[in-house]
């Protein structure tokens, strides 16, 4: 008698917990995200943390995001893709295999990103990620499921290369120093290509990762008697212990940084042999959209704010807007949705503008204004604007 | 490209990256003659060295001289938590303890990330700018470490050869059951000789800190590099620890000045693993089979 008691109570527990479901638990939608959390990327694996997180925090404020007709709370899923290809490979199939997303957000730099693509487009995963190699967009399967959100070196790299020959003429040589891996091998001979078009001559050299005692490659670079050292795709950690040892021993050519960027962190690295560095940057702290996502930043983090932050909120905000035009979940809709996202204006930098036709046979490549930032008196200072060429 | 001035920066390079690799290496050697412990956590006992530096010299402004000691002090006596709590339970005891202390290294350094934040700082250079001599390029704080490894290095050979606690140490190390039942306190002397590993490893990465950058993640390469260094001289063997700093710094500047720094480290590693198959116990550390 009590067994059935008993048996009845679970019944009407169950039957109750399953009736009282639909209006209780929440709908909530994973949204996927990798990049370093670990090593020298460390900085721009926060950066997209938190852009991603302010983004989802602003549609959870308001009750969620509407998809269709139902609000859904979403929730980062972020996993470390540790700036490697096979770290970034693991960490697509555990937020696919696992968490179950279909939407990721990055991973960050070439290796992670293409080992991350060879899993998603298979598993017809949504991805908007970064990443300089070509191949990440031009891949086999016609990058069906992948976006890049962020400017590479084939964007910027003509643009930026045309202003510092224009704006330093008596440079002749340039020393481009990078990792030796998918990153450094892709980036540093197409930029090499770009300089020399513009009539520099350039001298190449490559590193391990993780080096951190460039002493004897800088003596090595002087005795080529360059003019100038850009620092490209090297993480914030490399570039600052770069500019930091090139300064200690002894070279007073103009060091800039076509990549990165990574101003805040190379001044806190370098110190007062920061002073005159030029860089890319991809936010202008001087425009009002920017410092009111400074202020809602500073009100949940403390310390440098890295500049790829605004840029990973930007992109997470075109996956919502893809999401709530798709109407619904529905990986290739909001594939679609993505792809018809040009002129939608996300808040920090102007219209959505879709390219890269030309270079990697597929319009998947976001095109985003830019600015030429140096250090003076200490302080980050924009020089300049300038806009990627289309492709 | 070859030329006296260049071939006498790649000498001065090698000599102030010997100075560094030797720092680095000695606690770290110390540990394994003494207690035959590997200390995979030498890294995060580094990092806590240079936040140390940090505050002591870049925040509270105390003078330089003593910040860095007192900065691997503070670091020093605050780690005999972790002798008591993980690291006395792994003396004698290499394999466990190269795992073990692994686990601790993540511990430490994602405890550094709750606490520090990921972003890389600089402490401030003590004596910046370079000083120049004919053609040469002198980083002044690279002087220093010089200097500081020359007096390190002096001081623990001092410290081991010529007072009764190095005596009761090397005892230890050789035989710990004779040395205790010739009346030595071997648990004191493995509690000390922890306490100077850890000294010297945080007081050398104070000045990597200083010299490179600071951040929960920079334990990683002092940590490698100890472990070449300490293979290439023989484990447990001070003086195997200040030659295979001096020739793994040497090797370094020469052939990454001269044929790039991915020749340099598969030259390195690949002089590692030959030494490891024709000479196991390193140039200057005693064969297994030779340990009492």
């Amino acid at each position: 008698m009590q067994r059935r008691t008993f048996a009845k109570m679970l019944a009407a527990t169950a039957l109750a917990g399953g009736g009282m479901a639909p209006a209780l638990a929440a709908e909530e939608l994973k949204i996927g995200a990798i990049g370093p959390l670990s090593g020298g990327g460390t900085a721009w694996g926060l950066a997209l943390q938190r852009g991603v997180q302010l983004a989802i925090d602003k549609a959870n404020a308001v009750g969620g995001l509407k998809i269709g007709n139902t609000p859904r709370k979403l929730r980062l899923a972020m996993v470390d893709g540790q700036y490697s290809a096979t770290g970034g490979r693991t960490a697509a199939e555990r937020l696919i295999n696992l968490e179950k997303v279909k939407y990721i957000i990055g991973p960050i730099g070439s290796p992670a990103s293409l080992g991350a693509v060879s899993v998603t487009n298979a598993a017809k995963v949504l991805m908007l990620s970064d990443g300089f190699n070509p191949n990440i967009l031009k891949n086999d399967a016609n990058a069906a499921y992948n976006f890049r959100v962020m400017n590479t070196n084939h964007e910027f790299g003509p643009s930026m290369i045309k202003w510092f020959r224009e704006h330093y003429p008596q440079v002749k040589k340039v020393a481009l120093v990078g990792t030796n891996d998918a990153t450094g091998q892709s980036v540093l001979p197409a930029l090499a290509k770009v300089y020399a078009a513009s009539g520099f001559e350039t001298w190449i050299e490559m590193f391990d990762r993780g080096t951190q005692e460039f002493t004897p490659l800088m003596t090595r670079m002087m005795a080529q008697h360059v003019d100038a050292l850009d620092l490209n795709s090297n993480s914030p950690g490399d570039a600052g212990l770069l500019l930091k040892q090139a300064r200690q021993t002894g070279f007073k050519g103009k060091i800039w940084q076509i990549g990165g960027p990574s101003v805040e962190e190379i001044m806190q690295v370098g110190g007062p042999l920061a002073e005159g560095f030029l860089s890319l940057e991809i936010f202008n702290p001087g425009d009002p959209a920017f410092q009111k996502f400074i202020a809602i930043y500073h009100a949940k983090w403390s310390g440098v704010m890295n500049s790829q932050t605004p840029l990973w909120n930007n992109a997470a905000e075109m996956l919502f807007e893809a999401l709530r035009r798709a109407g619904s979940p529905d990986v290739d809709k909001v594939r679609d949705a993505v792809e018809h996202l040009g002129g939608y204006d996300p808040g920090l930098y102007g219209p959505v503008v879709w390219g890269g036709m030309a270079e990697y046979g597929v319009n998947h490549q976001q095109l985003l204004p830019f600015w030429i930032a140096e250090v003076k008196n200490g302080k980050e200072v924009i020089v300049d604007t300038v806009t990627p060429e289309k492709g | 490209m070859l030329s006296p001035v260049l071939l006498g920066q790649v000498l001065v390079n090698g000599l102030s990256l010997s100075a560094i690799y030797v720092l680095i290496a000695l606690g770290f050697t110390l540990l394994f003659g003494i207690m035959r412990v590997v200390n995979f956590a030498h890294g995060a006992f580094a990092m806590l060295g240079g936040y140390a530096l940090f505050y002591l010299y870049g925040v509270f402004k105390l003078p330089y001289v003593l910040a860095v000691p007192l900065g691997a002090a503070i670091v020093a006596v605050a780690s005999l938590v972790l002798e008591f709590l993980v690291f006395r339970w792994f003396y004698q005891k290499m394999l466990q303890s190269m795992i073990g202390l692994l686990g601790l290294n993540l511990a430490i350094e994602f405890s550094a990330v709750l606490v520090w934040d990921v972003y890389q700082r600089s402490i401030p250079p003590a004596f910046p700018g370079v000083i120049r001599l004919g053609g040469l390029i002198l980083p002044a704080d690279r002087l220093m470490v010089i200097g500081i490894a020359l007096v390190v290095l002096a001081a623990f050979w001092l410290f081991m050869r010529r007072t009764r606690y190095g005596l009761a140490m090397r005892a230890a190390a050789q035989d710990v059951e004779i040395a205790q039942s010739q009346g030595i306190d071997t648990r004191f002397v493995y509690r000390l000789a922890f306490v100077i590993a850890i000294f010297m490893a945080a007081l050398a990465g104070g000045l990597y800190a200083q010299i490179y950058s600071l951040s929960p993640f920079m334990g990683d390469r002092p940590l490698l590099v100890a472990f070449v260094v300490v293979i290439l001289g023989g484990m447990g063997s001070i003086p195997g620890a200040a030659l295979g700093g001096v020739i793994l710094g040497f090797t370094e500047s020469f052939l990454s000045t001269f044929y790039g720094a991915s020749v340099s480290s598969f030259v390195s590693f690949g002089v590692v693993i030959l030494l490891l198959i024709v000479r196991p116990w390193g140039l200057l550390g005693t064969p297994e089979s030779l340990r009492p």
